[in-house]
């Protein structure tokens, strides 16, 4: 190979590597396949309080350090709740939603999301408190009512969606209701 | 090593000795980019750091997208600036992974490099989460997805007293403390990576941080053009109510997007923690097997002079000067030492040292010597012949041959080992020639085996050929792995060279035998 073939082999390749750096740096892709639409449950709930409280005995208080020593202790957290999703009648979803934080005390987090086909659905969400027996709470040895649960929450609505359109529905603390927010 | 590392590693040292060689044609080794990749990352995040120094001075946390969209289209050289960042971090991602691929490939990344395969691990980790951010701070379609992925898989961890993906889902607009410790993460990480590179060459005498001037300007040209060719363009914007359509992804750096978003983020940390395991765990599995490890290179110190000239030339700096055990000895205060946990068992040293008194056990200058002469005895020299002496590495896999092309093929574990005395043995044994066969010096596995023994063969330097021995019967040619063509044409070159030397030697040899016979029958005639 002549000296001259050589260099210009070298910027030929030198070239070439550089259009397939820029073309691998933009290549078309689509995140989400298809002409979808999307119904998109995401809010953030602080429910009530469900706690079971009980005195310490003198023996299990003799057990703790000094500055831990607290006549009585609380175990539970806030009120888990039971989400249902229909969608053209039909369940979609059926999930229980616990309290964040390892003391359970952080709000509930809510965020599901459902591909739909573009055009009109029929949504409904029920929002519902669990009772402390079946959020496995344990009794008051005080005899202390729990706080009464608050009504469920219920979205239901038509969805006109259109292709990649994301209906999210929502929480408004103003309204303590479930609501449909538009962009 | 066990057997499937080693013949994994195997297995990817034949693609590597292929582009090497076409690569070597192209550019010769001196600018074959292949053997620059390691400074080539680490000069083009140099021109990423000062685009985006020019970049930060336009970008604007409370609106994102608009002030990169007002970058492109209105800053002065701000297109420009924008592709040039864009397409040096790439480079530098394509860059950082060939030097990678290669320091595996070629096994140099146990024992004591573990420190700069871990640490190299960690600038690749930075890059990639420097460019991550980056494509976040856009904050178009692909920055949505990016964040929206970071996020799901964020929230798997218990860390966070809410979950991250809940930005995104367009519940309440995008705070802009998310832009603002995105942008701190992409500003703030490059300053560490000056701390992590320092660890990562750490352990070399004379790192190289900068290619071949050629090498890069010409990287930086061909991206400029690039850039002004093909400039960044803006895809659509973010929009979290809508999802995201078909737009222009960043291979480089959006790569595990396709992988990883149809699946759990359990799956992906799992598959994510077991290729990060694999990729750190580099050093332990791809180690030599306990008791076949290289043994470190030793020093006899009734031999050494304390000349200096191991501890200057060690790559690895695992040589120190330290006094003597016996202070009351003459020869010297001061001693060379190994320090085991830091030496390679390259044995330059052993090439370095003139009385012979240093290297590793089998490879010092007295077992070469010793070697050379059973060598020496096994292959009788010819006049007319050459031997080669091959790295066993690279020299275009010549050094695994017990003959190339009818030479007779010595092999060494690498050039810079061999010590000058091993030539002069060769040649005082009567061989034609030697042409000593050494890697590329940017290719030498370790590091400047060709180099040192270039200049101690014809730049005097310890432990230098001694004058006596007849340089144009030594000759020094560099091939890679995949080279064999070169080292039969430098062979057939040399051969053709000592065919004239030893034709001249016989003329000279016929002249003087005519000279003497001219002379005593002249002094017979003059004697009648």
């Amino acid at each position: 190979m002549s000296a001259w073939a050589r260099r210009l082999g070298a910027v030929a390749f030198a070239c070439a590597a550089t259009a397939g750096l820029v073309g691998l740096s933009r290549v078309p892709w689509t995140a989400h396949p298809g002409e979808q639409g999307q119904l998109r449950l995401a809010w953030r709930f602080r429910s009530e309080l469900v706690q079971a409280c009980r005195r310490l005995t003198p023996e299990e208080l003799a057990k703790l350090p000094v500055h831990m020593r607290r006549g009585e202790v609380c175990e539970g957290g806030l009120r888990p709740y039971r989400l249902e999703v229909w969608v053209d009648d039909r369940p979609v979803a059926d999930d229980t939603i616990r309290a964040a934080g390892a003391h359970a005390d952080r709000p509930l987090f809510v965020l599901r999301e459902f591909d739909l086909a573009p055009g009109r659905h029929e949504a409904r969400i029920r929002f519902t408190p669990l009772g402390p027996a079946e959020a496995e709470t344990g009794t008051d040895e005080r005899g202390r009512e729990p706080r009464g649960a608050a009504p469920p929450l219920v979205f239901t609505a038509p969805l006109v969606l259109a292709p990649r359109q994301v209906a999210l529905v929502t929480y408004d603390e103003e309204r303590r209701a479930l609501v449909r927010r538009r962009s | 090593m066990s057997r499937f590392a080693g013949r994994f590693a195997g297995a990817v040292r034949r693609p590597l000795a292929w582009a090497d060689a076409r690569l070597n044609a192209l550019y010769r080794w001196e600018l074959n980019p292949l053997y620059h990749s390691g400074v080539l990352a680490a000069s083009l995040f140099a021109v990423v750091l000062i685009t985006g120094i020019y970049l930060l001075v336009f970008y604007r946390i409370g609106s994102p997208y608009a002030s990169v969209a007002r970058i492109t289209n209105d800053v002065f050289l701000g297109s420009f600036m924008r592709s040039l960042h864009r397409y040096a971090s790439d480079a530098a991602v394509v860059a950082g992974l060939a030097h990678m691929f290669r320091m595996y490939a070629q096994r140099r990344s146990w024992g004591p490099r573990t420190l700069a395969w871990v640490s190299g691990l960690v600038l690749l980790g930075v890059l990639f989460v420097c460019g991550w951010t980056g494509y976040v701070m856009v904050w178009d379609v692909q920055g949505e997805v990016i964040a929206r992925e970071g996020a799901r898989w964020m929230d798997l961890l218990p860390l966070f007293s809410e979950p991250i993906s809940r930005t995104f889902v367009g519940e309440r607009p995008i705070p802009n403390a998310f832009f603002f410790i995105n942008l701190f993460a992409h500003a703030a990480l490059p300053l560490g990576l000056g701390v992590v590179l320092w660890i990562h060459v750490s352990r070399l005498a004379r790192p190289v941080l900068v290619p071949p001037r050629l090498l890069l300007w010409g990287s930086v040209v061909l991206l400029s053009l690039a850039s002004v060719v093909v400039p960044v363009t803006m895809a659509p914007a973010a929009d979290v109510l809508r999802l995201p359509g078909r737009a222009p992804y960043d291979v480089f750096f959006a790569f595990f997007l396709p992988l990883t978003r149809p699946l759990p983020p359990l799956v992906v940390w799992l598959a994510g923690a077991a290729v990060t395991a694999a990729v750190v765990m580099v050093p332990a599995w791809s180690r030599a097997k306990v008791g076949q490890e290289p043994p470190p290179s030793v020093v006899d110190e009734t031999l050494c002079t304390g000349c200096e000239q191991c501890y200057v030339d060690c790559p690895y700096e695992a040589i120190a000067m330290v006094s003597r055990s016996d202070p009351a000895d003459p020869r010297s205060a001061l001693v060379a030492r190994v320090d085991a946990d830091l030496c390679t068992s390259c044995g330059i040293c052993a090439g370095s040292c003139a009385p012979m008194g240093v290297g590793p056990p089998g490879r010092t200058g007295r077992d070469q010597l010793s070697r050379v002469g059973g060598f020496v005895a096994a292959h009788p020299a010819e006049p007319r012949e050459v031997v080669i002496v091959a790295c066993d590495r690279g020299a275009g896999g010549v050094g695994a041959l017990a003959t190339f092309d009818g030479a007779a093929v010595y092999a060494v574990s690498c050039a810079g080992n061999l010590h000058s005395s091993v030539i002069e043995y060769f040649v005082r044994a009567g061989v034609g020639g030697v042409l000593v066969v050494a890697c590329p010096p940017r290719d030498c596995w370790n590091r400047e085996g060709a180099k040192w023994l270039e200049q101690r063969l014809f730049h005097d330097r310890e432990a230098e050929l001694k004058p006596r021995v007849d340089r144009r019967r030594v000759r020094l040619g560099y091939a890679a792995e995949g080279e064999r063509a070169v080292v039969r044409a430098a062979l057939a070159a040399f051969r053709a060279e000592v065919r004239r030397l030893e034709e001249a030697a016989a003329e000279q040899d016929i002249d003087i035998e005519r000279e003497c016979v001219e002379d005593y029958t002249a002094e017979q005639a003059g004697a009648r």
